[in-house]
C-alpha cells in the first residue's frame, strides 16, 4: 500500500475524528482531576456497570440465538425475518422507552435494561449470523459424522462466541453511554441514576471545560476498555473461517423444533419492532379514533411542516457516508494487510468511546476559527461531524472484509505493474463492494439518528432528529408519531432499496 | 491514484455546496422551544426583510447546548442574539462578560425587576411554576404549595422534575435565596428522603398527570397549556399563595459583545421586547405571561397581578447558580 496514501488517510481520519477529542483533552488541567471518583461517583459507576452488564447479557441471550436461528437453520420465514431483526437499531431507544411504559407502566432498573437490551439485541444478532455463516461446509460435516448435530453445534458456538461477545461488547458501549432512558425509565419511583448522568450534569454545572472533560474521563475508559477486547475478537473472527475455497454451509433442520423456533423469533422480532412500530402506526392515526383518514392527515402534516428537515437529513448523512467510504477504504486496507498500521486500530475506535457532548464541543473549539468560519457556520460541519464520529465503523468494516480478500490477487496485480492506488481500486474495492456498501449505509443509519453531538453544530438544528425530539416534548401526538415513522422509513431506506435492487447483499459487520 | 482522486473529489463539491452559509443573516440562539419560537421568528422576517438563521435548543439538552456554545464560541462569536426561555443561565453569562449592554426602547416599560441594572439582559413573558393537578384525582384545595410533595399521602402520587437542569434548577436555587440555605437544603433533603418521584421534565410530569399516572405534579404554565389544549382532565394550581407566592420565570433576551451583526441583533431585540411579541406570546398554544400589565392576554393567561409572586433577586440566583448546581448534584445524582 503507498505510504503518501495511507498517511492521506490517516490525517483525514485523525482531522476528522481525533482532533476534536485530543483538543479537549489537552484543557484537562492536574487539579481537575482530583476527586474524580469520590463514594457517589463510583456507586453511579457501579450501577453504569451493572446496567452496561445486564443489557448486553440479555442482548446476547436475544441475539445469538436469533442470529443462530435466521442464518443457519430452516425456521420458516428466516429470509424476512433476518433483515426485520436490523430494525431495532434504527429506531430512537427513547421511542422504544415511551411505548413500553405507555402499554405496561413498567419503570425501574431492571426495565431499563429490557429497553436497552431489547434495542441492542440486533448487534449481537448480525455477529452471530455472520459467523454462523462463515463456518465452512466441510468442517460442519465432518463435525456431524463424529458428533451429530449437537456436536456439531457444540464445535460451531467455539468459533461463533468470539464474535457473539463482540456484538455483546458493542451492547455494553451503547448502553453504559445513554442516560435518557435509566432517567426516563425511573421518573417514577426510585431515581436510577447512573455515570454519564454525572457527564451531563457536570457540564451543565460548571464553566471550567477541563473539569467537564476530566468527569468524562472514567466513562471513556470503561468504554475503551470494552472496545479493545471486542477488536481483539474481530481480528480473531475475521481470520479464523473463511479461505477462498470456501464452502458455504446448508441449512440445519431443525425438526420439530422449527416451530416453537419461530415462535422465539417472532416473539423477539415483537417485543423489539412489532410493538413500538405498530404503536407509532396506531398513535399516527389518532389512537382510539384511529383512522385512515387520519393517518393521512398525520402524515401530510409531518411531511409538510418537516419536509425540509427531512431533505436535510437525508442529503447531510448521505454526503457523511460518501466521504468516509475511501478513507475507510485505504485505511481499513492498512489495517489488515500493515503490520505497522495495526497500532492505529484501537486509535480509529477512539471517536466511538468518547461522550457525545465531548466530541460536540471539541468540533466547536477545532473549527470555530476565522479560517474555517464559513464551513463552521454551514451545513458542511455537520457532514464533518457525522464522518468524524461514525467513520471508525466503515474503516472497521472494510478491515473484515479486506481479510477475506486473497493477497495472493493483489500480488498478482503487482507483478503487472499495478500501482498502489490501482489495485485498491481495481482488486480489493470490487471484491469488498458489499461491505464498503455496508460501512456507507451504517454511517448513514447512524448519522441520521445523531442528536448529542450534532447539537453543538449550528446547521445540525435543521434535521429530522432534531425535529422529533423537539415535538416529543410536547407529548405522542399523531404528528409526533408520523414524523418518527417518515424517519425511520427514511433511514431504512438506503437499505431497503439496496436488498431489492443489489445483486449482492451489504455487509455491515467487520 | 487518479481515480481515487477523482471519487474524493465528487465529495468536495458536496461539501461545498453544502458548507454555503447565510453570512448576511442575523444569528438568532433561542432556547424557547422551537414549536413556541419559530412561526414568531418568521413573522418578524417578513415584517422587516431581515432574514434570520435561529438555532434552538432541545428539550433533551435543556439549555445547557446553546449555553454551552456560546461560551465556547466566545473566541469568535457567529451568535447575536439569544433568546433563552429562562433567566438564570443568562445572568451567568453576563457574569461570564459574554453579553453586551444593549437598552431597549421596547424595555423601557417593563419593570425593573425584569430587567439587569447594566442592561446585558431583558427579561419578558414569563412562566410561572404551578402545580397542574388531575381533577379525577384530586379534590379543590386539596393541594396548595411546594410542601404538599412531603405529604405521606401523595408520595407515589406526585412529582417534580429532578431539579438538575431548566426552570426546576432555577425554581430549586430560588428557594435558597427565598428560604436562605439552611431552610432550601432541608427541604431538599425531605425531597429525596421522602422518595418524592423525580420525573425527567416537567413536559413529562405534564403527561404524567394528563394520563392519570400521577395525581399532580409541579411543571411550568407553558406545559400546563399544551395539556389543557389537548383536553386532559386537568387543573391548575397556583401554589403557596398564603406563603412564598409562585415562582416566575421569564425569558430573557441579550445581544452577545461583539455579535457579528449588532445592528441587526438590535433590531430583533427590539422587536422581540414589543408588546405585540409579548401579545402573541400569550395568546399562543405556550401560554406565556406578560410582565407588562398593559398587555393584552386571553382569559386562560393570568399575569402577575392575579397571583402573589414570589419575591426573587434573579441575579443572586444566577450568581449562586454553579454553587447550587454543584449541591443539587451531590444530593439527586447518587
Amino acid at each position: 500500500m503507498s505510504r503518501p496514501l495511507v498517511a492521506l488517510a490517516a490525517a483525514a481520519f485523525a482531522i476528522l475524528g481525533g482532533l476534536p477529542l485530543v483538543v479537549m483533552l489537552a484543557r484537562v488541567e492536574a487539579a481537575d482531576l482530583a476527586g474524580l471518583l469520590d463514594a457517589r461517583t463510583l456507586e453511579l459507576f457501579g450501577r453504569t456497570l451493572w446496567l452496561g452488564l445486564g443489557s448486553a447479557g440479555l442482548a446476547l441471550l436475544l441475539g445469538a440465538p436469533f442470529g443462530f436461528l435466521v442464518a443457519r437453520t430452516d425456521v420458516p420465514g428466516a429470509a424476512w425475518m433476518r433483515p426485520l431483526g436490523v430494525v431495532p437499531l434504527f429506531l430512537p431507544p427513547l421511542l422504544i422507552a415511551l411505548t413500553w411504559t405507555v402499554l405496561t407502566g413498567a419503570r425501574g432498573a431492571w426495565p431499563a435494561v429490557l429497553v436497552l437490551g431489547t434495542g441492542t439485541f440486533p448487534l449481537v444478532a448480525v455477529f452471530t449470523a455472520r459467523a454462523f455463516e462463515r463456518i465452512d461446509a466441510r468442517r460442519e460435516e465432518a463435525a456431524i459424522l463424529l458428533g451429530g448435530t449437537r456436536g456439531a453445534l457444540a464445535a460451531s458456538w467455539r468459533l461463533v462466541a468470539p464474535a457473539a461477545l463482540c456484538g455483546a461488547c458493542l451492547s455494553f458501549v451503547f448502553a453504559v453511554n445513554d442516560f435518557s432512558i435509566p432517567d426516563y425509565m425511573s421518573w417514577v419511583g426510585p431515581k436510577f441514576n447512573v455515570y454519564a448522568d454525572e457527564v451531563f450534569a457536570t457540564w451543565g454545572q460548571t464553566s471550567s471545560p477541563g473539569r467537564a472533560v476530566a468527569a468524562a474521563l472514567p466513562l471513556v475508559a470503561l468504554t475503551l476498555v470494552s472496545l479493545l477486547p471486542a477488536l481483539a475478537l474481530r481480528r480473531r473472527g475475521a481470520l479464523a473461517t473463511l479461505d477462498s475455497d470456501f464452502q458455504r454451509p446448508r441449512p440445519l433442520p431443525l425438526g420439530r423444533w422449527r416451530w416453537p423456533a419461530a415462535g422465539f423469533c417472532l416473539a423477539v422480532l415483537a417485543i423489539s419492532v412489532g410493538v413500538p412500530v405498530g404503536r407509532l402506526l396506531y398513535e399516527a392515526g389518532g389512537g382510539a379514533d384511529w383512522s385512515v383518514a387520519g393517518l393521512r392527515g398525520a402524515f401530510s402534516r409531518a411531511l409538510e411542516l418537516a419536509r425540509d428537515d427531512l431533505r436535510n437529513s437525508l442529503l447531510l448523512s448521505a454526503a457523511a457516508a460518501t466521504l468516509v467510504v475511501p478513507v475507510a477504504l485505504v485505511l481499513g486496507h492498512a489495517l489488515e494487510r500493515s503490520r505497522r498500521a495495526r497500532w492505529l486500530e484501537p486509535l480509529v475506535v477512539l471517536p466511538l468511546g468518547v461522550p457525545a457532548i465531548l466530541f460536540g464541543i471539541g468540533i466547536i473549539a477545532v473549527w470555530n476559527h476565522p479560517a474555517t468560519a464559513s464551513l463552521y457556520d454551514g451545513p458542511g460541519m455537520v457532514v464533518l461531524l457525522f464522518a468524524g464520529r461514525f467513520g471508525a465503523f466503515a474503516v472497521l468494516i472494510a478491515a473484515g472484509a479486506v481479510a477475506s480478500v486473497d493477497p495472493a490477487l493483489e500480488d498478482a496485480g503487482r507483478t503487472v505493474g499495478a500501482g498502489p492506488a490501482r489495485r485498491l481500486l481495481r482488486i480489493v474495492a470490487p471484491s469488498t463492494a458489499a461491505s464498503l456498501g455496508g460501512g456507507w449505509l451504517l454511517v448513514f443509519v447512524l448519522s441520521m439518528r445523531e442528536l448529542d453531538a450534532a447539537i453543538f453544530v449550528p446547521a445540525a438544528n435543521a434535521t429530522a432528529a432534531f425535529r422529533v425530539y423537539n415535538a416529543v416534548h410536547f407529548g405522542r401526538d399523531d404528528f409526533v408519531a408520523a414524523l418518527a415513522l417518515l424517519l425511520t422509513f427514511l433511514i431504512v431506506l438506503p437499505g431497503l432499496a439496496w436488498a431489492l435492487l443489489g445483486r449482492r447483499r451489504l455487509e455491515v459487520l467487520p | 491514484m487518479p481515480r481515487l482522486l477523482a471519487l474524493l473529489a465528487c465529495c468536495l463539491p458536496l461539501l461545498t455546496v453544502a458548507s454555503c452559509a447565510d453570512a448576511d443573516a442575523v444569528v438568532l440562539y433561542c432556547s424557547l422551544d422551537q414549536v413556541h419560537s419559530e412561526e414568531l421568528i418568521r413573522e418578524f422576517e417578513r415584517e422587516t426583510g431581515i432574514r434570520v438563521r435561529a438555532e434552538f435548543d432541545t428539550e433533551a439538552n435543556k439549555t445547557v447546548g446553546l449555553v454551552e456554545r456560546l461560551r465556547q464560541e466566545r473566541a469568535r462569536p457567529r451568535c447575536d442574539v439569544f433568546w433563552n426561555n429562562e433567566i438564570a443561565h443568562t445572568v451567568r453569562l453576563a457574569e461570564e462578560g459574554l453579553l453586551a449592554s444593549y437598552d431597549s426602547p421596547s424595555a423601557a416599560d417593563i419593570p425593573a425587576v425584569f430587567r439587569d441594572p447594566q442592561n446585558r439582559w431583558t427579561g419578558f413573558a414569563a412562566r410561572a411554576r404551578v402545580l397542574i393537578v388531575n381533577t379525577d384525582l384530586v379534590q379543590p384545595g386539596e393541594v396548595t404549595g411546594y410542601r404538599d410533595l412531603l405529604d405521606p399521602k401523595w408520595i407515589g402520587k406526585s412529582a417534580v422534575a429532578r431539579p438538575l437542569t431548566g426552570t426546576t434548577l432555577t425554581h430549586a436555587a430560588a428557594l435558597y435565596e427565598v428560604l436562605g440555605e439552611d431552610g432550601a437544603r432541608a427541604f431538599w433533603n425531605e425531597v429525596k428522603d421522602a422518595g418524592v418521584s423525580l420525573a425527567q421534565s416537567n413536559g413529562q410530569t405534564m403527561r404524567l398527570v394528563s394520563e392519570g399516572e400521577l395525581a399532580w405534579a409541579f411543571t411550568d404554565t407553558d406545559d400546563f397549556n399544551v395539556a389543557l389544549d389537548k383536553g386532559a382532565p386537568v387543573d391548575v394550581v397556583y401554589p403557596d399563595q398564603d406563603g412564598l407566592g409562585t415562582m416566575v420565570i421569564p425569558n430573557t433576551v441579550c445581544v452577545l459583545k461583539d455579535a457579528p451583526h449588532p445592528e441587526l441583533a438590535r433590531k430583533l431585540v427590539d422587536w422581540i421586547l414589543s408588546k405585540d411579541v409579548e401579545a402573541k406570546l400569550a395568546a399562543s398554544r405556550s401560554a406565556q405571561i406578560p410582565v407588562r400589565g398593559d398587555v393584552p392576554h386571553p382569559d386562560n393567561v393570568r399575569t402577575a397581578a392575579d397571583f402573589k409572586v414570589m419575591d426573587v433577586d434573579f441575579v443572586a440566583v444566577g450568581r449562586a447558580m454553579e454553587e447550587r448546581q454543584a449541591e443539587l448534584k451531590e444530593m439527586f445524582l447518587d
